[in-house]
């Protein structure tokens, strides 16, 4: 089972994430903010990252870039309230491999994470 | 048609006066002491005028006029107001339904004279009206007819609809007065013909520099509105519960009147700060009860305890990031440009405590604000939520400047295209 990493400062958005992919996945560590997100990657070097944009302390793009420049081969899913497109393209700059919006059902996460870590 | 900040804020100040007025002139006449509370100029769809008069009984009296500026007018006060009123002009008159409604259209006349004698004086022109007339009804039906006539024909040219959803928004100036001591209010409507109002405004309009198209006002109330359906629309996705954008409206008002836009309920919600262009705050509130409903609806295990918990608090705490997502990303979108925000705060508090510090940050800046209004509401269960954003003015206005109205209605961008 993929090892998967979730980054979300919300607790109930933690949750949700995890009942959805516990079943497939490990879930290897979870944080709330950018910072942790780095440090847990670094640590525990998951097969994937659920990242959330909106963070205290370090946001998930920031995170998203130092992981990617770190390791290009990691994989990330931005997992966010936000949907504007200036913000995607950021995003993809960072080096995001998929991007979800929130709110979201179980196949629209199954869907983006198949797309980039392909079982 | 450009309409500047500075005769906004003198017309706010004009139509607050006016209100002043009036309520002088009862409290003269009843000994009852009443302060106006709120004076503001609202840019709504004419279809939601009133709507916060809900389903309460009222009577008043109703106005035309004509001259300078043209249009309706009208006083309401609930019916136990009326009787209030009444009873103090002529002890024993509040228990008569033809004593009330004679006190009622009396007084009415006396207050609203003074309030169109004021815009007439400030205009240095006469403005006529018609002798009052006696209104009675319950919520918005109290209003003068809100439908304009010619419905069928959205778009005659003159500016006033520009969404192609055969709305028409118009400038509407409301005072809400209340009686000190009592939970009791009345409300003063003004609602200027397009026209008229708009080359008065054009004429005391002073600088081109602050000056911001009213289309493209009406096209970001627009805007709003279908970033409160979407955030609607994420409710609805979040927690099953079939969710309607109800009110949208664009006000403008002093900024230490911004707070009692809230009132004194106790809310429980979210605070963003959002920057970029625009910057500045924006709230989703939810009053307890609703809190409590929609976090319930949103949890997959049914909660054993009573009022809200931790794990509510948390829900409310990722709908309202949500929430306000839905509600902005479709003006950046729009504008081609990233609004960042905060992450959100959760907020407990009375309303207008949570609108305070708020509009002081903003006030540091300005003396006026305008304030996007939004409500959702679902008849499934009791659930009522409210978005409420303070842009900073200056942002704003350079926000609409750069609009192009021709992009309004792509609020959405294409995850697909872009990964």
């Amino acid at each position: 089972m993929p090892d998967v990493l979730i980054a979300d400062d919300s607790e109930f958005m933690r949750n949700l994430l995890r009942e959805i992919l516990e079943e497939d996945h490990d879930i290897v560590g979870e944080v709330e903010n950018g910072v942790e997100a780095v440090e847990t990657y670094k640590e525990k070097d998951p097969d994937l990252v659920m990242m959330d944009i909106v963070m205290p302390i370090r946001d998930g793009i920031e995170a998203t870039d130092e992981i990617k420049t770190n390791n290009p081969e990691a994989n990330v899913i931005m997992c966010t309230s936000v949907g504007q497109e200036e913000k995607m393209k950021e995003a993809v700059k960072a080096g995001a491999d998929g991007y979800i919006t929130k709110p979201f059902q179980k196949p629209s996460v199954m869907e983006a994470i198949e797309d980039v870590v392909p079982t | 048609m450009k309409v500047d900040i500075q005769s906004l804020g003198t017309f706010n100040r004009l139509a607050h006066e006016g209100a002043e007025e009036a309520t002088a002139a009862m409290c003269q006449m009843t000994g009852l002491d009443a302060v106006v509370d709120v004076t503001k100029i609202t840019l709504m769809d004419r279809d939601d005028i009133g709507e916060q008069l809900r389903d309460e009984e009222y009577v008043g009296v109703q106005f035309a006029f004509e001259g300078e500026l043209a249009g309706d007018t009208v006083l309401v006060f609930d019916r136990e107001g009326s009787r209030t009123i009444a009873e103090s002009l002529i002890p024993g008159g509040g228990a008569s339904d033809s004593m009330a409604r004679s006190s009622v259209k009396e007084i009415g006349n006396i207050m609203m004279s003074g309030f169109i004698d004021g815009w007439a004086d400030f205009l240095t022109a006469t403005i006529e009206h018609s002798p009052p007339e006696y209104v009675e009804g319950t919520g918005e039906a109290i209003l003068p007819d809100r439908r304009r006539p010619d419905s069928d024909d959205a778009d005659d040219g003159d500016g006033a609809d520009t969404s192609g959803q055969n709305t028409e928004q118009i400038f509407v100036f409301k005072s809400e007065i209340e009686w000190v001591g009592e939970s009791v209010s009345f409300y003063i409507y003004m609602l200027p013909e397009y026209e008229p109002l708009a080359e008065v405004m054009g004429r005391h309009g002073q600088a081109q520099g602050d000056a911001i198209p009213v289309d493209k006002l009406q096209v970001f109330n627009e805007m709003t509105y279908d970033g409160t359906q979407r955030a609607a629309d994420n409710v609805e996705m979040m927690t099953g519960i079939e969710t309607e954008a109800e009110v949208s409206q664009l006000s403008f008002a002093p900024i230490e009147d911004v707070p009692k836009q809230v009132g004194t309920d106790t809310y429980v919600g979210t605070v963003v700060e959002f920057t970029g262009v625009p910057s500045g705050f924006l709230m989703v509130l939810f009053d307890e009860d609703s809190a409590v409903h929609i976090a319930e609806a949103m949890m997959p295990i049914e909660m054993d305890a009573d009022g809200l918990t931790g794990q509510h608090k948390n829900a409310i705490e990722e709908l309202g990031n949500i929430m306000t997502s839905g509600f902005v990303d479709g003006w950046a979108n729009v504008l081609q440009t990233s609004v960042d925000h905060t992450p959100p705060r959760l907020v407990h508090d009375m309303g207008r405590a949570i609108v305070d510090p708020l509009a002081a940050q903003v006030g540091q800046h300005q003396e006026h604000a305008f304030i996007i209004d939004s409500e959702m509401r679902t008849d499934d269960i009791a659930f009522g939520a409210e978005i409420h954003a303070l842009p900073n003015e200056t942002e704003l206005r350079q926000a609409l400047d750069e609009l192009l109205v021709d992009r309004a209605d792509q609020t959405d961008a294409d995850i697909e295209q872009i990964f």
